[in-house]
C-alpha cells in the first residue's frame, strides 16, 4: 500500500482543511505576538506609563523622547461611548419600527438600507464628515451649545475647528447604527409570537407591549452595544479625519483629541525616523488588539448565552 | 376612560417618535449619496473620459481604479481558497472544540480593528521586502475578505438538508467527496455571495493600505511587488491635501467608489433574506 492510500484512507477531508483552519489561527496569534514583541521596549524604557501618561515628546535627541498613550486611549473610549449613546436610541427605534409597525414593503426597503449604511466604505463616511458633518454641527450644534451652556465642563471648549470628540463620536455613531439594529431586530424577531399575542390579548396597547418585550431583549440590546463599542473603537480613516489629531486630554466635547486608530494611521509614516517612536505606536496597537479582542468576545459570549436561554 | 385616552395618546406619541428616529437613522445615508453625487459629478463631468483614465496630474484617477481592481483580484486570488476551506471546516466539525473555536475566531475577525492588520502585514511583508507592494496590499485585504467568505460558507452548507448528507454517505462516498463533489457545489450560491459581499467591503476599505499598498497615482507600471495605488487610499490623501483641486477629484473619486460599491452590493442584497457584516 502506498503512502498516497494510506492518506486517503486517514481522511482526505482533514487533511485538506486542517491547515487553512491552522493557518488562520497561527495568523491570529502571530499578530498578537507581533504587536507584543515590538511593543517590548516601549514598556522596558517607559513602563506601565506608556498607557498612563500623557506625553508625545519627539525629538532628535533619543533620550529626550517621551510616549505616553493615556490621550489617545482616552480619545477612543470618550469617542465611541458618545457613538454608541447616538446609536442606543437610534437602533431600538429602528429595529421596533421596522418589525412592528413598518409595512412590508417599507420593512424590506429599510432592511436593505440600513445593510447598504453597514456595508458603505468607511472613507465615504470620512469625506461627508470632513466637508459636510462638521460645519453643520460647528455652526448649528457646538457654538450655541459652548455659548449658551459653556458653564457645564463638557461644553466648555470651545469648537474652533469643529474637529472635535463630538464630532467623531457623532460620526461613528451614525456609522454603527445600522450595525447595532442588525443585532437588535435579529434578537427582537427571536421572540415568540405567542408572547406578543398575550400582550396583545391581555388589552395592552402596542406600545406597552411594545415595551414589554424590549426588556425580554435587553440582554441582547446590551451585547449589541458591546459589539458596537467594538466596531466604533476599531475605526480609523473617518475618525483620523474628523477627530483633530491632537494631544489633548480633555472633558470638553468640542476640544480636539487622538484615538488610538488615527494615532497609529498619523504617526507611523513619520515614526522611523525617530528611535523610541515605533516602539511606542506598536504598544498602542496593542492597546487597541487587547481592547478589541474584550469586547468583541465579551459581546458575542453575552450574545450566545441570551439565544441559547431563549431557544429552549 | 380618560385613563384609556393617556395610554392611546402615549401611543401615539411612541409611534411618532420611533418613525422620527428611524428617519434620522436613515437619513445620512440619503445626505451621503446626494452629497457624493452633487460634488463629484461636476469634477467628473469637468475631466470627462480622462477623469477615469488619466493619471493624478493629468487630473484622472485611472491608476486607483486599475490598483483597486488588482487589490480586489489578488486579495481574492490568496485570501479565498484559505476562507472556504475554513468554512467548510466550521460547517463539518460543528461540536469538535476547534470548529468551535474556528467560529468564534471568524466572528471576532469580521470586527477586528482593521488598522492593525494593516500594520501586521506591512511589519511581515512591506518591511522585509524593502518596499510598499500590491502583495502586501492584498494579503492585508485577504485577512479581512477571508472571515466573510468563510462565514457565508458557513451559514450556505448549513441551509442543505441534512437527508442529501446521509444519503451521500449512505452510497459509501468518503468524506471529501460527499463535502467537494456534493455539499459545495449545492450552495454555490450563498458562497458566491459570500465572496462578492467580501469583496465590495475590500474594494472599500483605507486603513489596512495605509501602511501596504503605497499609493501610485502618477504612472501605469502594475506589478505585483511594486506599490499599487487604490482609490480609498487616494481619496484619505486628497482630503488631507489643502488645496481645492484635490478636494474636486476627491469628490470625484469619491463617486466612482461608491458607484462600485453600490454595483456589486446591491443586486447581492437584493437576491438574500439576510446578510452579516
Amino acid at each position: 500500500m502506498s503512502v498516497l492510500q494510506k492518506i486517503k484512507r486517514i481522511d482526505g477531508f482533514k487533511i485538506i482543511t486542517s491547515p487553512a483552519v491552522m493557518f488562520v489561527f497561527l495568523l491570529f496569534a502571530w499578530m498578537l505576538i507581533v504587536y507584543f514583541y515590538n511593543a517590548l521596549p516601549a514598556f522596558v524604557r517607559e513602563g506601565l506609563a506608556t498607557y498612563f501618561k500623557n506625553v508625545w515628546q519627539a525629538t532628535e535627541e533619543a533620550s529626550k523622547e517621551h510616549y505616553g498613550l493615556l490621550a489617545a486611549i482616552w480619545g477612543t473610549v470618550y469617542t465611541s461611548i458618545i457613538a454608541i449613546l447616538v446609536a442606543l436610541p437610534l437602533s431600538i427605534a429602528y429595529s421596533v419600527f421596522v418589525i412592528d409597525y413598518a409595512p412590508k414593503k417599507i420593512k424590506n426597503a429599510l432592511i436593505v438600507l440600513s445593510d447598504v449604511m453597514a456595508g458603505l466604505p468607511t472613507i465615504i463616511y470620512g469625506i461627508w464628515g470632513v466637508f459636510v458633518l462638521v460645519p453643520l454641527l460647528q455652526k448649528y450644534v457646538m457654538f450655541p451649545l459652548h455659548k449658551h451652556l459653556s458653564f457645564i465642563p463638557i461644553f466648555s471648549s470651545p469648537p474652533i475647528t469643529g474637529y472635535s470628540y463630538f464630532s467623531a463620536g457623532i460620526l461613528l455613531g451614525i456609522m454603527v447604527t445600522p450595525f447595532a439594529s442588525a443585532i437588535m431586530r435579529e434578537a427582537y424577531q427571536m421572540i415568540p409570537f405567542t408572547y406578543r399575542e398575550a400582550a396583545i390579548a391581555s388589552g395592552m396597547t402596542r406600545y406597552e407591549a411594545t415595551k414589554t418585550l424590549l426588556g425580554y431583549i435587553k440582554p441582547a440590546i446590551f451585547s449589541g452595544m458591546i459589539l458596537a463599542f467594538g466596531r466604533a473603537v476599531g475605526e480609523t480613516v473617518a475618525v483620523s479625519l474628523v477627530i483633530g489629531n491632537t494631544f489633548n486630554l480633555s472633558i470638553g466635547l468640542f476640544s480636539p483629541g487622538y484615538t488610538i486608530s488615527s494615532l497609529i494611521a498619523n504617526q507611523f509614516g513619520n515614526a522611523f525616523i525617530y528611535e523610541h517612536m515605533l516602539p511606542a505606536l506598536y504598544a498602542a496597537g496593542l492597546a487597541l488588539f487587547i481592547i478589541g479582542l474584550a469586547v468583541n468576545i465579551a459581546g458575542l459570549y453575552l450574545f450566545r448565552k441570551w439565544e441559547k436561554n431563549v431557544r429552549i | 376612560m380618560s385613563g384609556y385616552r393617556i395610554r392611546k395618546g402615549k401611543e401615539i406619541a411612541f409611534f411618532l417618535a420611533i418613525a422620527i428616529l428611524t428617519l434620522i437613522t436613515i437619513l445620512p445615508l440619503f445626505h451621503i449619496i446626494a452629497t457624493v453625487f452633487i460634488n463629484g459629478l461636476p469634477s467628473v463631468a469637468e475631466k470627462g473620459f480622462t477623469f477615469l483614465t488619466g493619471t493624478l496630474s493629468e487630473g484622472g484617477i485611472g491608476p486607483a481604479i486599475i490598483g483597486t481592481f488588482v487589490l480586489m483580484f489578488l486579495s481574492s486570488l490568496i485570501g479565498l481558497p484559505i476562507a472556504l476551506l475554513v468554512g467548510i471546516y466550521a460547517y463539518e466539525y460543528p461540536d469538535s472544540l476547534i470548529g468551535k473555536w474556528t467560529k468564534t475566531l471568524l466572528q471576532i475577525m469580521l470586527e477586528f480593528p482593521t488598522i492593525l492588520v494593516g500594520v501586521f502585514v506591512m511589519n511581515i511583508i512591506a518591511i522585509p521586502m524593502g518596499s510598499y507592494s500590491a502583495f502586501a496590499g492584498a494579503f492585508a485585504l485577504a485577512i479581512i475578505l477571508m472571515p466573510y467568505v468563510a462565514v457565508y460558507t458557513h451559514e450556505a452548507m448549513r441551509q442543505i438538508p441534512f437527508t442529501y448528507r446521509e444519503a451521500s454517505f449512505g452510497l459509501g462516498l468518503t468524506r471529501i467527496k460527499v463535502i467537494f463533489r456534493l455539499l459545495v457545489p449545492l450552495s454555490k450560491r450563498g458562497v458566491l455571495t459570500g465572496v462578492l459581499i467580501g469583496m465590495a467591503k475590500v474594494a472599500g476599505e483605507t486603513a489596512p493600505l495605509l501602511f501596504t499598498a503605497g499609493g501610485l497615482y502618477q504612472s501605469y507600471s502594475i506589478g505585483i511587488f511594486k506599490p499599487v495605488g487604490a482609490i480609498p487610499l487616494l481619496i484619505y490623501t486628497l482630503v488631507q491635501s489643502p488645496s481645492k483641486v484635490d478636494h474636486a477629484t476627491a469628490w470625484g473619486a469619491s463617486l466612482v467608489l461608491l458607484l462600485i460599491f453600490l454595483l456589486v452590493f446591491i443586486p447581492v442584497r437584493m437576491s438574500l433574506k439576510e446578510v452579516k457584516l
